[in-house]
Formats: structure tokens, C-alpha cells, sequence
């Protein structure tokens, strides 16, 4: 009797779970494994606003139950960090000293925050958006009626803005070169989207008019808990500071791995990377465009799970190339307010 | 005031300092004002070798047993932890090392395992201990710590019992707050997941906490004991070990006997004389015991023996609980040796258990076995225990003057079969003891009717027992009048009967427990009566020829249903109500 295959996905959102769920029904006799460093099962991220909405059960976001996963015989390793991957040997090891074997890899790991390197040492007084914990906080830190400063604006950023200013409160988008993130907006277009933010009832401060932001302070007493400072000596004060300049590729336990980097996970059409067993999918990945010649990062619900889903369809015998299935250009109604196509999922 | 019944369970190997752990945590809590339910698995080995689990339910309200799943598990050891993770409830917390520091195979770390509904909790156990005391070896202060941080635990209870049990170590208490403090502050900092939550302990309960062995303890001491003979043997040890600690101080003794013969021998040597003796052994030490249990028996001697039932026959196993020594303990030696045998079901009957024996064994002149099992040994239970010792000092049937002289009938006939007994030293009683059979007068007597007489007397004495003053023969729980199943429960386990009577009553099943605390003399009519009520009977117990079964069937010549299981771990109460379940279904199927 051979051994089954063993598949291993690392990262559980979108991707992951797709890829995990196709890997199973196309290879049922196989072995299949879904590493997470989130010690949450796969939850729906795009939700998360809800928790400003009150909802502070995270049981109430988790997309499957947990017989979900008994019942597909995926074996879901949570609160476990990979650290490093032997593409020659195809194992990896994990952060607590596990060595785990595979025969294929699909590294959806997707992405994290995007912090520039000059706001960075004021991460502590910010309150970030890429976890359960980490909405739960933001919203435990915000009073009633109180103030966001949302800086960057990317369209994470603004699909969250939108719900805060639905419940009733107020919001400040600092705008600079990353908002509207991914969405490439020409810059003859840009005062439109501006524009249209103010009508949707965002209060907008131009970043790049005050020489951007310099730091971000605490309140002293009497005044607001967060200082937002820029370069030209002003400043503008709120309850809670959220950086939102857009997402970075989650990869670096792929450096060594003898896979090809450039800012993602270089992959073929097919989403194979320069290792034959090892695939990837999602926002970890940059995905070569025989039309244009240049690899392309894609993002939004849609697109991550029809990636996931193709990974894992030429990992067990397909081999597909990858079409992009959502339209990624922003979109302005005629009702004068902006529209992302990442802000639709499911 | 939210309920709170909280099962946590801690895993390592020995010498890890897991049963420590437990013993720290549940100590800490019942300090702060709740009920507390314990049990400890150990190996027999001392150190380094097998598993060590200590569980312990924390409550709000009296609870009966351990729960099949628990909430909280911690994971000293991946090894020992891995098969334990699926005790874990949905939303309930598996804590663990975060890391090891030699290399893993696929799966032998605790987190491969951790189920989705679960919620994992790594902690950098090993690393916190070593920052705060330079030592490894405070890693289950760590989980202490981390445990009572997580939960929004006040810190003061841990500190009153770490610096309580290291009052005489010079600077370990420090240490180990110290210990307690990193695995504190981290756990307080940790979001938490899971929907485990300590509700307030409420109104403050006034309890003790206590494992069944101390309670007996106790119990001798508030009874009075003399002199306690013994040689240790697990898991009866800690009977003497308390004893050897409290009864010198109140001018008591005790020995430590060369085996168990001699133990039991002079118990009965002592018994004579007028002392509360008593000695304490297991299975094995019963067993050598059962030939001098027999002269006490013809000579009439009190003399109380405390079993504590483990897994065997022969050596067995000897850190596992069992209830298989109902039968030496009821019939073990040869002839028609009649004794009361008692099986306390909780702590807190431990010490009532424990404390009545002295009085029957003197009342009734008669060895009382009081038999427990390792499961009751080990587990602790808060108890609030009476201020002032409720047991009679002296319970020796009185000597009236004119009993005494030249013909003092030291085993004269009686209306309640009891003669009164003179003391050695005693002007004008002057008497024969003896292993033979004998007449009034304590002669050596062969004659058939001497014989029949005398083990009619022997016999009937004891049946005044079943309505020894203050004592509880049994009781029942439950519905009243028929129902659709009983449940007829002795000793340890049965807390999981009750469990399990309480599930059934929730399903809308009809059902009662009957708890039979005086195995011998059996009160048959009680029983009988609780059997006539019953459209089914269930009797589960640790052993696997259902002696208790075949007891009652023997007793009541009724039908019983038994559940037996030897797994050297105590009953599950799931497994007992799937059996109550399986048995009012099939009443119903034969109604219709």
C-alpha cells in the first residue's frame, strides 16, 4: 500500500481554505494540513467591522464549524508558525522545533500590514485592523461618538470608515499615496475620489499638502488620546490612530527556500513557483502575465479564492492558467459615492 | 451571580511538579471560597517516568464527581499531554509549552493535535521560569500563574498557600511567587477565546479541603484513637503519614509495624486493652490481615481497619483505583467470621465513616472495615467539617458492678447478643481470650451448641448496627416512588451515580440513587424496597465481577443490571447515564 500524498497548505484564510477544501475532494485518499499561525479557525476577515457593530463573539465571524474540518479530514494546526522551508528536501520547520514533510506545498500566507519605515517606531500607539484582537481593541478604545484617523485610507481602511461613520462616528482619512490601496488611481482622477470620500461623509486631510505624516503622539491631558503630527507643524487629534497604507506579502519564512522572491512569491501562470511541489496563492504571490510581461499581485475575496482553488487544482493534475475573475478598477456611482470591488465578498 | 463549574486538568510527567500544580491551584481556590472536587493519576514510579494528571473541578455549587471533559488543560509534557487533548470541550482552553528544545517529529508536539473547537493557548512556559528563578524547575508555578492571570484570578489566595507550603524552605516561596507572578502577568495580558469564565466564589464557604485519606485521619483523631499500627502500602500510606504527625502531639502513638500481620495483630492486641486502635492497608495488606481479622471476630475484640482498594489481584496495579476488594473485605478469612464493613462514598463520609467505625467496633465488640479506594484517597473535596468532634468517646456497653467477680461472663449471652466487656487489669474481670471457640466464660468449648450459640451471637450483634445512632446506612436521591431506573451505588463512584441520576432526571427520565453505605450487615429491607420502586436497576462499579451486584442479588434475590469497568480510573458519568438512558428506553419499548 503507498503512503498518501501529503499536502500541506500554509495560511488559513481564503485561499488556504479553498485550496484545503478542493485538495480534499480531488485527492481523497491524501493527507492534508493547513498551518496557521492565527489561533483562530478561518474567519471572515471583511466581517470584522461588525465588532464596532458590537458583535464580540468570534465565534460569530468563523466561516466553517469545527467538524468542518473533522469531517474533510484536514488537520488544522493553529497558533503555529512556519520558519522555514527546505524546497530540495520538502519539509518545513516549524517555530516550536516540528518538522513537518510534504509532498506539496501551497503557501498562502497572505499579508500583512504595510507600515513605512519612518512611522514605524509609532506602531505602539496605533491600533491596527489585521486580527480579531485586533478590532476588538480598537473598539474597546473608542468612546461613543468618538473620532477615528484613518491614516492612509487604503480600501480595507475605507470599508471599515464606512461602517464607522453608518454607527455614528467620526472618521478622518489622511490622504497620501496609498489610499484607495490597491486601486491604481490616475492622478487626474484622484480630487473625484477625494471628492466623493468627503460626500460619503469622511472628513479628508490632504497628507501630502501638510509633508506628510511625521509622528504620532499621545494626547496629553485634556485633550484627545491620539496626535497625528505632519511635517508641517500641524496636527489633528482623534480617539484612535489606524494605519491603513496597504498590505505586505507574509513570506519570510520562504527566504532560504530556494524559491525565486521579488516582493511576493514568484509564480507561473499555473501559480507553480521555481520549486515544482511548491505552489502559491493569494496576496503572498506574484503571478507572471504573459501579455504584459511583468508579474502582477491580485487581490479581493473573489480573486484569492479562485487562486486557492486553482493552486490546488494543478497541484493534484490540472494544469490551468490563472484568469483573474474580478474587476479590480474603482468604481464611482452615480449617486457620487466610490465603490470597491473589494469590498464584496462571499 | 454567574455559576461556576470548571473542570482543569494538568498533564505532565513525574517529577514535573504537575500534581503540585494541581494541589497549589486547588488549594488557592478553595481558599477563595469554592467548592472543590480533585483527583490525581500518578505512576508508581517515583520519578521521571510515567504521567502524572491532576483534575480538579472548581465550583459554586456542590458537585459529585469529576466531569468526563474537562475545560482547562494544561500540557506540561507533549508526550503525556497529546492523548489527554480530547477531554478538552469546544471553546474550552488547551494551554502548552510553546516550544521544544530538542527536535520534533511530525505530530509529537501538543499542537498538532489541538482540536478545531479548541482554543490554543502557547505559553513560553519553560522561558518564564527560567527568567524569573534561573530554574526549569518552576514551570508549574508558571501555569499556575499563567492559569490564575488568564481568568482574572486574584493573586492573593496563591500567594497565602505558595508561602503556606514553603513557610520551612528558606527562599523557595519567593521563588515560586516569583514563577507565579511571570506565568501571571502573561496569562493577564493574553487575550483570551476561549468562554471559560470564574464566576464570583459567592457567599464565603467555610471549608476545609481534604482528600479522602486525611479525612479518616481526622476523623480518628476526632474520634479519639489511641494507637494506630501500620505498614504503608499505596494507596492507604497517607492515613499513617497524617497520623504520624498528629498523634504525638495529643499523647497518642503509633507504629510502624514489619509487616501487616503484625500490624493487624497489634490492633487487636491494643484493642483488647481498651485502646481505639486502628491500622490501615490495601488489597494486599488485607488479604495477609484476614487470618488475625478472624480472631477478632471470635474474640470479640473491637478493632478498626481502613482498606484502601487498588487495581489488582497480586500486586496489581498499584496507583490505580478499584473497587474489587468488596469481597475479602466482606467474606475474606476462613469460618463464619462476621464484621461491619462501611464505604464512605465522599470525603466528608470519609471522616464520618472513620470516626463511627471506633464507635461500632467498641459498641458491637467486632472488627469495622472501612473500605475506600484510591480514587476516594486521593481526591479532595472542600468539606465543611463540625467544629466539635460529633463521635461518642466511649461507646463500650456499660459494665454494671455486678457483672464482675469470680464469675464474670466475659461472652455472657445478652438480649442484644453484646456482653459486657471487662479491660484487662480490671478488679473482678478476670477472663479468658481465645481463638477457639468458647463459652460465656471465655473457656475453650467445643460443644456443638456452644458453637451454634456463639455464632448466633456473633452474628445477631452486629445487626444493631444498621441502626447505629448518627450514622447513615444509606440514603436516596432523586424521585420519589417508582421509577422508570435506579441506581444502586457504594463507595467512590458513587458521586458518579448522582452525576448521572441528575442528567437523567434532566432528560425526563424517572429516576433515584440509592447509595448503600453499610455493605455488612446489609440492610436488606431498605434495599429491597428501593428495588421494588425501581422498573430497572443499575449497579455500576470498579470491579469486574460485580460484587456488589452479586451482593445485592444475593441479599434481595433480585435482578440487577450491572456496568463494571476495570480501567483503573474512576466511572464516567456519561458512560453511567448512557447505561440509565439505554435502560428506561428499553422499559418504554416494552411498555408499548
Amino acid at each position: 500500500m503507498s503512503t498518501p500524498r501529503h499536502h500541506v497548505v500554509i495560511g488559513s484564510g481564503v485561499a488556504g481554505n479553498q485550496a484545503a477544501e478542493t485538495l480534499r475532494a480531488r485527492d481523497p485518499e491524501s493527507r492534508v494540513t493547513m498551518i496557521t499561525v492565527s489561533k483562530l479557525p478561518f474567519f471572515n476577515r471583511y466581517d470584522l467591522p461588525r465588532v464596532f457593530r458590537g458583535e464580540r463573539d468570534w465565534r460569530k465571524f468563523v466561516i466553517y464549524p469545527a467538524e468542518y474540518y473533522r469531517d474533510n479530514r484536514i488537520s488544522l494546526r493553529r497558533a503555529t508558525k512556519v520558519v522555514g522551508v527546505d524546497g530540495e528536501r520538502r519539509t518545513l520547520t516549524l517555530d516550536h522545533n516540528e518538522t513537518i514533510r510534504f509532498d506539496t506545498l501551497l503557501v498562502a500566507s497572505g499579508a500583512s500590514a504595510y507600515m513605512p519605515a519612518e512611522l514605524a517606531e509609532y506602531q505602539p500607539l496605533m491600533h491596527g485592523f489585521g486580527a480579531f484582537r485586533d478590532a476588538i481593541t480598537a473598539a474597546d478604545a473608542l468612546p461613543k461618538d468618538g473620532h477615528v484617523i484613518l491614516m492612509g485610507g487604503d480600501t480595507i481602511g475605507l470599508d471599515l470608515g464606512r461602517t464607522l461613520l453608518d454607527i455614528g462616528y467620526r472618521v478622518t482619512v489622511i490622504a497620501e499615496k496609498h489610499t484607495f490601496w490597491p486601486h491604481e488611481v490616475k492622478a487626474e482622477d484622484r480630487p473625484r475620489y477625494i471628492e466623493a470620500l468627503a460626500r460619503m461623509g469622511f472628513e479628508v486631510v490632504d497628507g501630502h499638502a501638510r509633508g506628510e505624516i511625521a509622528a504620532v503622539r499621545a494626547g496629553a491631558p485634556g485633550l484627545s488620546p491620539r496626535r497625528v503630527v505632519f511635517h508641517d507643524g500641524s496636527e489633528i487629534h482623534g480617539d484612535i490612530a489606524m494605519p491603513f497604507f496597504g498590505v505586505a506579502p507574509a513570506l519570510d519564512f520562504m527566504l532560504g527556500s530556494g524559491v525565486d522572491i521579488e516582493r511576493g512569491l514568484l509564480v507561473q501562470p499555473n501559480l507553480r513557483t521555481t520549486n515544482e511541489a511548491i505552489y502559491a496563492a493569494g496576496d503572498v504571490c506574484q503571478i507572471w502575465s504573459d501579455t504584459d510581461k511583468r508579474y502582477h499581485f491580485y487581490h479581493g475575496w473573489k480573486n484569492v479564492r479562485a487562486m486557492g482553488e486553482l493552486a490546488a487544482r494543478n497541484i493534484t493534475g490540472a494544469n490551468e492558467p490563472w484568469t483573474p475573475i474580478q474587476d479590480e478598477s474603482l468604481q464611482l456611482g452615480s449617486d457620487g459615492r466610490i465603490h470597491s470591488p473589494f469590498w464584496e465578498y462571499a | 451571580m454567574n455559576k461556576t463549574d470548571i473542570q482543569i486538568a494538568i498533564c505532565g510527567s513525574a517529577g514535573e511538579g504537575t500534581i503540585a500544580a494541581g494541589d497549589i491551584l486547588r488549594s488557592a481556590l478553595a481558599g477563595a471560597g469554592y467548592r472543590i472536587i480533585a483527583f490525581d493519576a500518578y505512576p508508581a514510579e517515583i520519578r521521571g517516568f510515567g504521567k502524572c494528571v491532576a483534575r480538579l473541578r472548581v465550583t459554586t455549587e456542590q458537585a459529585y464527581s469529576l466531569k468526563e471533559k474537562s475545560d482547562v488543560l494544561v500540557c506540561l509534557n507533549d508526550e503525556h499531554g497529546i492523548p489527554h487533548i480530547g477531554e478538552v470541550r469546544d471553546y474550552g482552553a488547551v494551554i502548552y509549552e510553546e516550544k521544544s528544545i530538542v527536535p520534533l517529529a511530525e505530530g509529537a508536539h501538543v499542537s498538532a493535535h489541538i482540536l478545531p473547537g479548541q482554543v490554543p493557548y502557547p505559553v513560553p512556559i519553560r522561558e518564564l521560569s527560567e527568567r524569573a528563578t534561573g530554574a526549569v524547575r518552576s514551570r508549574n508555578m508558571v501555569v499556575v500563574g499563567y492559569i490564575a492571570g488568564l481568568f482574572g484570578l486574584s493573586r492573593e489566595p496563591f500567594y497565602k498557600i505558595v508561602d503556606l507550603k514553603f513557610k520551612n524552605k528558606g527562599s523557595v516561596a519567593a521563588q515560586n511567587r516569583k514563577a507565579f507572578d511571570a506565568g501571571y502577568d502573561l496569562g493577564a495580558d493574553t487575550f483570551k477565546l476561549d468562554d471559560v469564565e470564574f464566576g464570583a466564589p459567592g457567599e464565603m464557604f467555610q471549608a476545609t479541603m481534604l482528600n479522602g485519606n486525611a479525612a479518616v485521619a481526622r476523623g480518628c483523631l476526632d474520634a479519639g484513637i489511641d494507637t494506630f499500627f501500620g505498614y504503608p502500602i499505596t494507596p492507604a500510606t497517607t492515613i499513617m503519614e497524617k497520623l504520624a504527625s498528629e498523634m504525638p502531639k495529643r499523647g497518642k502513638r503509633l507504629l510502624q509495624t514489619e509487616d501487616e500481620i503484625a500490624a493487624i495483630a497489634t490492633t487487636i492486641g491494643a484493642g483488647y486493652t481498651g485502646a481505639r486502635a486502628a491500622t490501615a492497608t490495601s488489597g494486599p495488606g488485607l488479604a495477609l490481615m484476614s487470618e488475625m481479622l478472624g480472631l477478632g471476630v471470635m474474640a470479640e475484640v473491637p478493632s478498626v481497619v481502613f482498606v484502601s482498594q487498588r487495581g489488582g489481584p497480586a500486586t496489581g496495579i498499584p496507583t490505580k483505583t478499584e473497587q474489587a476488594d468488596l469481597n475479602i473485605a466482606l467474606h475474606g478469612g476462613h469460618g463464619d467470621a462476621p464484621r461491619i464493613v462501611i464505604a464512605p462514598t465522599n470525603v466528608d463520609g470519609c471522616y464520618r465513616c472513620a470516626g463511627k467505625a471506633f464507635e461500632m467496633a467498641e459498641r458491637y465488640q467486632t472488627p469495622v472495615i472501612v473500605l475506600l479506594d484510591l480514587y476516594l484517597s486521593n481526591r479532595y473535596e472542600t468539606v465543611a467539617l463540625p467544629g466539635k468532634s460529633p463521635f461518642e468517646a466511649d461507646s463500650d456497653k456499660p459494665l454494671a458492678k455486678q457483672d464482675l467477680g469470680a464469675g464474670y461472663k466475659r461472652f455472657a449471652y445478652t438480649d442484644d447478643h453484646v456482653s459486657p466487656r471487662a479491660l484487662p487489669g480490671m478488679a473482678g474481670g478476670m477472663h479468658v481470650v481465645t481463638g477457639l471457640e468458647h463459652n460465656e466464660l471465655g473457656r475453650v468449648n467445643e460443644q456443638p451448641d456452644v458453637h451454634e450459640a456463639m455464632s448466633r451471637k456473633r452474628h445477631e450483634k452486629l445487626r444493631a448496627a444498621l441502626d447505629h445512632p448518627d450514622f447513615t446506612v444509606y440514603k436516596r436521591f432523586g424521585d420519589e416512588g417508582p421509577v422508570d431506573v435506579g441506581i444502586l451505588g457504594w463507595g467512590s463512584s458513587f458521586g458518579e451515580c448522582l452525576e448521572a441520576m441528575f442528567l437523567a432526571r434532566r432528560e425526563g427520565i424517572r429516576c433515584a440513587a440509592l447509595k448503600v453505605v453499610m455493605l455488612s450487615p446489609f440492610p436488606v429491607d431498605a434495599v429491597t424496597a428501593f428495588l421494588d420502586d425501581c422498573g430497572a436497576v443499575l449497579v455500576p462499579e470498579l470491579n469486574y465481577q460485580g460484587q456488589f451486584a452479586q451482593l445485592v442479588q444475593a441479599e434481595t434475590c433480585r435482578p440487577v443490571h450491572r456496568y463494571n469497568r476495570v480501567t483503573g480510573t474512576p466511572l464516567r458519568v456519561e458512560d453511567i447515564y448512557a447505561e440509565v438512558r439505554r435502560l428506561a428506553l428499553a422499559a418504554t419499548r416494552k411498555a408499548a
